[in-house]
Order: structure tokens, then C-alpha cells, then sequence
């Protein structure tokens, strides 16, 4: 047979493959089951309450604290410049940009992990980057940095430093501070990410 | 241009790296498939040779099926696959221009580099000409930029336009090429030229 019956064959044969293909979506940022087991494991993207309060401590321009606690609880409690996004607004329109950005380190946090985990998987596998969840949660944050447990005489040096460091950080959360100049500043929206970059090209 | 190699995290010298020999690559096959002779792009337009035609739908039908059949087996994403974004009125007017410059200095951008290589002064001629022409398009580009913009369709594809499924729009692709490509070997006999490399 000639040989380009058989291509075209061929080529007609894999179009009609190509055809009945069901249809299928493939995406490069959602996570398999096994791949979030292991993210998962490894708690990288945990937050501790001692960085936490560091970060805040030297007032670090680069974090975004995310209230993902309905908003009665925010009114009532919130750490110092937290923003509220309760998880079911987590992906209303107005609250995208915060999200889904490049720009700062977002750290979820409720009173325990469970929402914030929760709202960390859900952005996790939008494909959002720079999220991060704050490990124990408020009940954490109370139990070691604004009361810390005095550690026995018996223990070693490092716990003694880290309670110091707690105490510390204690007084300047919760002791009398001089008083905060006025703050008329206002959380700046983030500037909206374009849609996940595509690769540019172009041809010949 | 985007990342060559966007898998890892390599620097930018490292994927320019890459880019310079997949360039060198395509240099090679385009001169070794006699497409710096300005006879093959200009036999597209007579209509006595049409490996043109033949290798730029081969190379579509080859991409088409390889994005399907990688997509289907979940190794490609296709939303973050490039599609060119679509200017309607500059797609017309450079398309045009383009088909122009075809006939007129029988290169492409790309295979007029690779007849400069193997030292055609025509095509040296014709690239010191694209590069004239990048400098006044440059030079009035707030002139033209309204025009430029218009019709702004983004990026779209055809099965999107049709409202039908890609792999329909695939099979319809090749079947149409395959009847062009047997159509124009029709072509090709019937336009048939005699042979002149050995006079030149």
C-alpha cells in the first residue's frame, strides 16, 4: 500500500482516538490524596506560636494574619492586626486577593487548627501559594505565649531561655504598653494576582 | 518568552541555555529540510510545492494530538498552556503583511536566519530588513497602538468558538489537512516546474 494511505490512516485513526477521549481535566496545582498526606506530614506550612510572636514582636511587614473564625469571635478576640475571613467567605470574590497572593505570608488561625486547616487544603488546592496555618491555634498561642507554664527548677537551660523569652513576649501581648500612637492606617486591599501565568511564547 | 523548562526551579541563564540549543536544533532541521531555499516558500504561493503547507500541519497535528493524549493521561495541564492572545484587526493586518513578505522575499522569519547562516546574501538582506522594520514599528507603535488593541478576543480556542469538544475539533482538523495535503499534491503536479537548482 502506498505510504501515504497509511499515514493518513494512521493519522485519521489517531484523531478518531483523540475523539472519543472522554473528557478529562488535568491540573498542575491540585494536590493527589497522597501528595496532601505528605504536606500533611511534614507541617511545612505550620506556623509555631513562638515565630508567630516574633514575627509580630519585630513587626514584620511581610505577614498577613487570617481570622478564619466567624466574626463575633473576631470582635471579641483578635491578634494584633488580623484581618477576619470567616471560612465560608473564604472564596467570596472580595476576599480572592487576599488569598491568592504573591505578596505575603498568609497565616490562618482559629481556636483550634481545625478551620484553619481547613482553609488552608481548600487553598492549597485552588493552587494559592504563601499560605500558611498557625500551629495549635489560639488555644496554643494562650497556653504558651500569654500564660506560659513556669518550668520546673530541674529543667535544662534552653526551657528556662524559651519561658524568658515567653514571659517576655507575654508582657508585651498582654502587660500595659506605652501608649500606641494613633493608628489611622488602614489594611491596603492587595493588588488582585493575574490569573495563574501562563507561559508566554509566540512563533517564528 | 516563558520558561523553557518551568518543572524546576533553574535559572534564567540555565533556561536560556536551553532555549539557544533547542534554536540551534531547529536551526539544523529547517536547513536539512531544504527550507532555506526561498523556492520552497514561494512554490507555496504558485502552488508547484506545498512541503510547507505539509510540515506547519504536520507540526499542528502532531502538537493537537500530543496535548490531547498528555492531558488525557493527566501530564499536562492545559490551562496553563499558552495560547496566543487574539487581536482580530492585528491579526488580519499582520497576517497580510506577513503573507507579503512571504512572496516578495521568500523566507519566513525563522528560515530567512538559516539561509543568513549558510551565507545567502538574500537572506542576509531580509533580515537586516525584519530588523528595519522592528525598529519603525517600534518607533510608531502610540500611532498604531489603538488600532493594534482592537478587537481583543483573548485567548481562545477554535473548539471554544465552535462550542464543540477538542478532540471533535482534532479529528475535524486532520481530516481537513489530509484532504489538503492529497489536494495539493494534485497541486503540485499540475503547477509542476522544472527543476533549476543545476543552472544556479
Amino acid at each position: 500500500m502506498n505510504t501515504r494511505i497509511i499515514f493518513t490512516i494512521i493519522v485519521i485513526s489517531l484523531g478518531s482516538i483523540a475523539a472519543i477521549l472522554p473528557k478529562t481535566k488535568t491540573s498542575s496545582t491540585q494536590l493527589t490524596a497522597d501528595e496532601l498526606l505528605m504536606e500533611m506530614k511534614l507541617q511545612t506550612y505550620v506556623v509555631s506560636t513562638d515565630e508567630l510572636a516574633d514575627l509580630l514582636i519585630s513587626n514584620d511587614p511581610a505577614i498577613m494574619l487570617i481570622d478564619v473564625r466567624d466574626s463575633v469571635a473576631y470582635q471579641q478576640y483578635h491578634l494584633p492586626g488580623a484581618i477576619n475571613i470567616p471560612l465560608k467567605d473564604l472564596l467570596h470574590p472580595d476576599w480572592i486577593p487576599y488569598v491568592d497572593q504573591i505578596s505575603k505570608k498568609n497565616i490562618f488561625y482559629s481556636n483550634g487548627t481545625t478551620l484553619s486547616n481547613e482553609a488552608w487544603i481548600v487553598t492549597k488546592q485552588l493552587g494559592f501559594r504563601n499560605n500558611y496555618v498557625l500551629g495549635g491555634g489560639l488555644n496554643e498561642w494562650f497556653s504558651s505565649i500569654i500564660s506560659p507554664e513556669r518550668p520546673a527548677s530541674t529543667d535544662p537551660n534552653e526551657i528556662w531561655a524559651l519561658y524568658e523569652t515567653r514571659k517576655a513576649a507575654s508582657m508585651y501581648f498582654s502587660g500595659s504598653k506605652p501608649a500606641a500612637r494613633e493608628d489611622n492606617s488602614t489594611i491596603l486591599p492587595p493588588i488582585p494576582r493575574k490569573k495563574k501565568t501562563r507561559v508566554q511564547g509566540g512563533c517564528s | 518568552m516563558g520558561p523553557i523548562v518551568p518543572l524546576f526551579n533553574i535559572s534564567n541563564e540555565i533556561n536560556l541555555l536551553m532555549a539557544f540549543i533547542i534554536g540551534l536544533g531547529f536551526g539544523f532541521v529547517l536547513e536539512q529540510a531544504g527550507f532555506s531555499s526561498s523556492r520552497k516558500l514561494a512554490g507555496m504561493f504558485y502552488g508547484y510545492d506545498i512541503t510547507v503547507l505539509k510540515v506547519f500541519f504536520t507540526a499542528a497535528i502532531t502538537g493537537m494530538l500530543g496535548l490531547i493524549f498528555l492531558n488525557f493521561m493527566g501530564l499536562i495541564d492545559l490551562d496553563i498552556v499558552y495560547i496566543n492572545e487574539y487581536y482580530v484587526t492585528s491579526s488580519i493586518i499582520g497576517g497580510v503583511i506577513m503573507g507579503a513578505g512571504f512572496i516578495i522575499g521568500g523566507f519566513c522569519p525563522g528560515t530567512s536566519f538559516t539561509a543568513a547562516a549558510i551565507g545567502k546574501i538574500d537572506a542576509m538582506w531580509f533580515v537586516f530588513g525584519s530588523i528595519v522594520g522592528i525598529f519603525i514599528f517600534g518607533e510608531v507603535y502610540p500611532l498604531l497602538e489603538t488600532m493594534y488593541m482592537s478587537n481583543y478576543e483573548g485567548s481562545v480556542k477554535i473548539s471554544t468558538i465552535l462550542g464543540i469538544r477538542d478532540g471533535y475539533f482534532a479529528l475535524l482538523l486532520i481530516v481537513v489537512a489530509s484532504l489538503m495535503f492529497w489536494i495539493g499534491e494534485i497541486a503540485e503536479k499540475k503547477f509542476k516546474r522544472e527543476d533549476i537548482i543545476d543552472e544556479i
